[in-house]
């Protein structure tokens, strides 16, 4: 009854403060919508430019000859690429830069050479006629055996024949030139849609089947978006902030103006005052948890739908958060030092641990250092059980988790000093 | 004298070499208003935080309304029955007069109705006030209010005054003559002087973590106060020297009061005849000796408004 007491009367408190609602709501919503616009690609195109200058004429000046065309027409099919042809007269790159204008971007250009569709189509007999010769010179050698002489004779004139044919093919090969900007961070997509297709055209071309066949299917049958990781990252984040720099300033504040003494001076324990706190946090952020999908719903139309594991996990973690962030108020007597050493704390943990920015992509020391961080364990578990719906992949967070908020729970009753010294 | 509620026998609290509390003996019974008047420093929060069981000590022994505080299971009773005004006490700055103190009585298994507990502090106009808002006299009797909700036998004041205009010290004082008059035993501490004449029933002065000396006001004065002095205003030398030839020791100011010793009524009257015999036409004043003469000769100082001793 007096644990329900105290939660009542800190979230009261909390909930009636301008400053302490700005930083635990406010704030993460403001981040929610900045992080969402900026990084969703509202008002931005997704298909990178793509320059192409054909030089494959069927006559001098005259239109684009069928192969290239055709070479094209799979590039744009690929939706990727934004593409603009380049004159061929022109000088290729400084036509991009000036179509592009300053503020433009990369520039990327394909050139196809002039003679492409010739020399793929001389190319391409060449290596025919080289295969279908293997292939009947190997069933020579297999059939020889089983042969009377007079056929073994016709059997080696005939290849001999088509040996000397092959050799007054032309050794033909075509070319592609892909243009980049060295710094482009796109190069390799790029380079590999492209190559991509030119090898698809190479095989087509000389009749061959693929025999690895890809197939492709969907993992999940949802696509998240930017804004899907930002809603249980953000919220993971916020909930850390509210325990080890909220909390911890307001428990220092409360000891700091005696409230913690008076309280102590009634039938209160001190278990009940550490539950009722933990209790508000938890209210506070499962309120917290609830506004940042909402406004991922009426902002960003992002549906996500927390389930029990999540609310579980809000749970563990409040506790957890609340744990440090009374360690860190028993141990500092001074409210400016509180706040100080829980940013110093909290900003750097938000962003090394994944919480904001996926960490595969993180440099290695970065994923070591996060693998230290609390963090880390609660915004991958929240991100499992409300984004991408996998308990097994909550369930070893989670436990990580829940071992931290009882270590952490006892420490910061151990040093909630109910007596004075 | 009634039953005593508090006895504290040999009590020292030892902070490595300091002795905050220097073994202290003491009662206070019930029904009483009980002070210990001494300057910072002295021992009295130390003292009373000891009995409201938030405190450890280094030996002695204390006991509240019977209950050992030493005792695990007698802390839980004594903390059912006492109230208590911290020093310097604050409350949840956003929430209401009325909800801070719902607060504290809801700590309780029983407490008084929190509208009457207004009315008794006279709090109605600010019930839904929030604590934030509240002037400094006014959050003491919001503290005051949180002493009282669970209804107490035995209510610690821990300077309730310090800090607080000389009108809402009043006020406070007030708030404390009626705390007696509902028969509640008070336990006060301060370094205001008058405060602890006015209010006290017995005085215990408190002086590096001794007690100097005890006993009600008067005794007090009467044992250590010193003579009642006749003051003489708008003298002059001539007359001091006169007084002084017949009377004894007398002293001249600068505003020409002239101060006269007088034991008892009959050398009252001689000094007075003197003066019609003289035929001078001075306006005469007699001061009786108080608690701040009772201090200066048993510690031998002054303590400043901000309660330091001054030697």
């Amino acid at each position: 009854m007096r644990t329900i007491t105290i939660f009542k009367a800190v979230t009261r408190n909390w909930m009636r403060s301008r400053s302490g609602l700005f930083f635990s709501i406010l704030f993460p919503i403001l981040l929610l919508i900045v992080f969402g616009t900026i990084f969703s690609g509202v008002g931005g195109s997704s298909s990178s430019n793509l320059f192409i200058q054909n030089l494959d004429r069927v006559t001098s000046g005259g239109k684009p000859s069928d192969l290239s065309t055709a070479y094209v027409g799979a590039l744009n099919v690929t939706k990727l690429f934004n593409i603009k042809d380049v004159p061929a007269d022109a000088n290729a790159t400084s036509w991009a830069r000036d179509a592009l204008g300053p503020l433009g971007g990369n520039i990327r250009i394909l050139v196809i050479s002039e003679g492409f569709q010739d020399d793929l189509l001389g190319g391409t007999l060449k290596v025919r006629v080289g295969i279908s010769y293997d292939t009947l010179n190997m069933t020579y050698q297999y059939l020889q055996f089983s042969l009377n002489d007079t056929e073994k004779t016709m059997f080696e004139q005939g290849l001999a024949q088509m040996r000397q044919y092959n050799e007054t093919l032309p050794d033909r090969s075509t070319s592609l030139t892909l243009m980049l900007d060295p710094s482009d961070q796109s190069a390799s997509v790029i380079r590999n849609v492209i190559t991509g297709i030119a090898n698809a055209f190479n095989y087509q071309l000389i009749g061959a089947q693929n025999v690895i066949q890809f197939n492709e299917t969907a993992v999940t049958t949802t696509r998240f978006s930017t804004v899907d990781f930002y809603v249980p990252g953000i919220t993971s984040a916020f909930i850390m902030t509210n325990g080890i720099i909220a909390l911890s300033s307001n428990s220092t504040e409360f000891k700091r103006r005696g409230i913690i003494k008076r309280l102590s001076i009634t039938p209160l324990t001190r278990m009940d005052w550490i539950l009722g706190n933990v209790l508000s946090q938890t209210l506070l952020n499962l309120m917290l948890t609830a506004i940042m999908i909402g406004l991922g719903w009426l902002v960003f139309n992002v549906r996500i739908v927390p389930d029990a594991l999540s609310i579980i996990l809000i749970f563990l973690g409040s506790v957890m958060f609340s744990g440090i962030g009374m360690l860190l108020s028993g141990l500092i007597k001074d409210v400016e030092a509180a706040s100080a050493i829980g940013n110093a704390i909290a900003f750097p943990m938000m962003f090394l641990s994944g919480a904001y920015f996926p960490l595969e992509f993180a440099p290695s020391y970065i994923q070591t250092i996060a693998k230290a961080l609390p963090l880390t364990y609660f915004a991958d578990g929240l991100r499992y059980a409300m984004l991408y719906k996998y308990p097994e992949g909550v369930y070893t967070n989670m436990a990580i988790v829940g071992a931290l908020a009882i270590v952490f729970i006892i420490l910061g009753s151990l040093v909630t000093r109910w007596k004075e010294k | 004298m009634g039953t005593s509620v508090v006895e504290v026998d040999l009590l020292v609290k030892e902070y490595g070499q300091l002795k905050a509390v220097d073994g202290i003996s003491f009662e206070v019974y019930e029904g009483e208003i009980f002070a210990f008047l001494g300057p910072n420093g002295a021992g009295k929060t130390t003292t009373v935080e000891i009995l409201e069981c938030i405190r450890p000590f280094t030996s002695g022994s204390a006991k509240v309304l019977g209950y050992d505080v030493a005792k695990k299971d007698d802390v839980k009773e004594i903390k059912k029955r006492i109230g208590v005004l911290p020093q310097a006490f604050s409350a949840l700055d956003k929430l209401t007069v009325k909800e801070n103190i719902d607060l504290i009585g809801d700590m309780y298994a029983k407490h008084l109705d929190i509208t009457e507990v207004i009315e008794m502090l006279d709090l109605e106009e600010k019930t839904n006030e929030r604590f934030e808002n509240l002037s400094g006299g006014l959050k003491q009797r919001v503290g005051v209010a949180a002493a009282l909700v669970s209804d107490p036998q035995l209510v610690f004041l821990d300077e309730p005054t310090t800090g607080l205009d000389p009108k809402a010290r009043r006020e406070v004082w007030t708030v404390i003559e009626n705390l007696k008059k509902m028969n509640k035993t008070v336990f006060l501490t301060t370094h205001y002087m008058e405060e602890a004449q006015l209010l006290a029933d017995r005085i215990a002065i408190i002086d590096k973590g001794k007690i100097a000396t005890s006993g009600s006001p008067q005794e007090l004065i009467s044992q250590h106060g010193g003579h009642k002095v006749l003051v003489i205003r708008k003298g002059d030398k001539k007359l001091a020297g006169m007084l002084t030839d017949k009377y004894g020791q007398t002293t001249l100011n600068d505003h020409g009061d002239i101060f006269v010793k007088v034991d008892g009524v009959s050398e009252f009257w001689k000094v007075m005849n003197t003066l019609t015999d003289m035929k001078t036409n001075n306006e005469v004043e007699i001061q009786t000796p108080t608690i701040e003469d009772v201090f200066l000769k048993i510690v031998g100082g002054r303590i400043t408004e901000e309660g330091e001793l001054k030697r």
